[in-house]
């Protein structure tokens, strides 16, 4: 009995989730896909240097950092670019996308510079 | 008159300077000899070796040993190039030579002939000792051999013996092999087996001791077999050379000329192997064979000319020598294919043999190592009868610069990658971004 119900719990679960998710704007939707992307290539490059090694480890360092910086920004632009967000309500959503270009901008400076 | 005797007397002195001639590093043969005998029936009883020597260009020098006018140097210079102690009972000499002074005449590179007999003085055995050589204690012992004997009318006392044990090398005794046994009466020795510098030219035969003939041996004797040597020769560190003997009468005409015929075997020679053997030594002591020289070391990168004051890690680089021999007249090339050369830093990292073009030109091509560091180029050949060479040249070794290295490291392509297409994406999104309605 409890088996089935935690089952069907969780299939529950996972429908509500799915069925909120299809409700979230277009635009939020676009910057969890960037997200998304740029995770799996954090992961991708992850996985190569387990395989091969460290070798250049400043090059891994910087390859990381870059995709995790970026997901990152592209969080903290959704959170103030997010309606229903009460703590940034007086915030312009183009004053969140200029800093989000800006902080990019100098990320991908720093990743240039320590990619070798 | 008197005036015309100064004048002449002037300009004898004046060309004095050019009228001695004595060896040099580019004429190693020596060239005036000083010969100190016993007494000067020796001189004519040894005619024939002395003739030959005279025949080859020496200046030979007869003085008795206990002259009170002879010396080895003046001024500072020495007067001779080469010393024959054919005096085996001289108890002092004469004039300012002494055992160190003879010492101090090969430490300065030059040449020494000393031959030994019974009752040989201790002041002969103690030139011989700082040799390297060490005489038999006893004086009046001599060599035994009572189955390697010269075979002759009279039943002597075996101490005249016949003797074919000869070192093998060519440079030493000649490329023409000594058939005929060297006749051989005196005294033996023996060589430290640590010292690396002394070898044993004419050995006994293993049935060989050292006593005295006219009594009765009271207690084992204390040289015996193949570790008695009769004749010795030394090469010293500076290239000096030094022949020791233990008998006056192999030098004699009567020896040269004698037939031999060694006891055991069939075979009656008709001449003794002495005279070829000494003659062929002696060419070997007055440096007229075996006198390498080194000239010409250069190094440069593989495809450049020019000698860099510093080479870098995994550069590839040559290296160049001009060995010559002197053929007794001239400078010949060196050929020989065992020349290497040590690139070395506390020990040696590379180690390769030279190889040569016949002309006397070696050369080697090697890498630097994966090591920064002042190395030196370091040839250090030692051949047996040759003299040895040893030639160090310092070079130092840097790292790789900075701009040195590979620009892109293949194994990094996928970080490469991954950073430019989160910057395409970026670029991407924000366009998408912006224009999202």
């Amino acid at each position: 009995m409890g088996r089935a119900s935690s089952k069907e719990d969780a299939g529950a679960l996972f429908h509500s989730l799915r069925s909120a998710y299809a409700a979230t704007p277009l635009n939020l939707k676009i910057i969890d896909l960037y997200v998304g992307f740029s995770i799996f290539t954090a992961l991708i490059q992850v996985v190569y240097m387990a395989i091969v090694g460290s070798f250049p480890f400043n090059s891994f360092l910087s390859g990381v950092l870059s995709c995790v910086g970026t997901a990152v920004l592209a969080v903290c632009l959704r959170i103030q670019v997010n309606k229903e967000n009460k703590e940034f309500k007086d915030l312009p959503p183009e004053r969140a996308f200029a800093d989000f270009v800006l902080c990019n901008l100098v990320l991908h400076l720093v990743i240039m510079n320590f990619l070798g | 008159m008197r005036k015309f005797w100064v004048i002449f007397v002037a300009s004898i002195l004046i060309l004095l300077p050019f009228l001695c001639n004595s060896f040099s590093p580019d004429n190693p043969t020596d060239r005036r000899v000083l010969v100190l005998l016993d007494d000067f029936a020796i001189k004519s009883s040894h005619s024939s070796y002395f003739n030959s020597l005279k025949s080859r260009g020496f200046d030979l020098d007869f003085k008795l040993a206990d002259d009170p006018k002879i010396a080895l140097q003046r001024y500072g210079q020495y007067l001779y190039d080469a010393l024959i102690l054919f005096c085996p009972s001289i108890e002092r000499f004469g004039g300012s030579i002494d055992v160190a002074a003879i010492i101090d005449f090969v430490d300065s590179g030059h040449d020494l002939v000393i031959a030994a007999d019974v009752n040989a003085s201790d002041l002969i055995r103690d030139v011989a000792t700082e040799c390297g050589v060490d005489f038999d204690e006893d004086p009046s012992a001599m060599v035994i051999d009572h189955t390697g004997y010269s075979v002759s009318e009279t039943e002597g006392d075996h101490t005249l013996i016949a003797s074919d044990d000869f070192i093998k090398s060519d440079v030493i005794l000649g490329s023409k092999k000594i058939t005929a046994p060297v006749l051989f009466q005196g005294i033996g020795h023996s060589l430290n087996p640590v010292n690396s510098l002394v070898l044993k030219v004419l050995s006994a035969s293993p049935s060989a001791y050292s006593a005295n003939p006219k009594s009765k041996l009271s207690t084992p004797p204390s040289l015996t077999g193949s570790a008695i040597s009769l004749v010795s020769v030394v090469q010293a560190r500076n290239n000096a050379r030094i022949l020791i003997s233990g008998s006056l009468s192999m030098f004699s005409n009567r020896f040269f000329r004698s037939g031999v015929q060694k006891a055991g075997s069939t075979t009656k020679h008709e001449k003794s192997g002495n005279e070829q053997f000494l003659t062929e030594l002696s060419k070997w002591v007055f440096h007229e064979r075996g006198h390498l020289k080194a000239v010409n070391v250069k190094h440069h990168k593989v495809g450049e000319t020019n000698e860099p004051a510093l080479y870098r890690i995994n550069d590839e680089l040559v290296y160049s020598v001009e060995v010559y021999e002197w053929s007794g007249s001239s400078w010949e090339p060196y050929v020989a294919d065992d020349v290497q050369v040590q690139f070395y830093m506390m020990s040696p990292y590379v180690l390769k043999t030279l190889s040569n073009d016949k002309k006397g030109l070696y050369s080697a091509s090697f890498k630097v190592p994966d090591v920064y560091g002042v190395f030196q180029f370091k040839v250090e050949y030692q051949k047996l009868g040759y003299t040895s060479l040893s030639l160090a040249k310092q070079i130092p070794v840097r790292p790789y610069r900075h701009n040195e290295y590979e620009r892109f490291i293949p194994t990094a392509y996928p970080y490469y990658g991954a950073a430019f297409s989160t910057m395409a994406g970026f670029f991407i999104f924000s366009f998408v971004h912006l224009y999202n309605k």
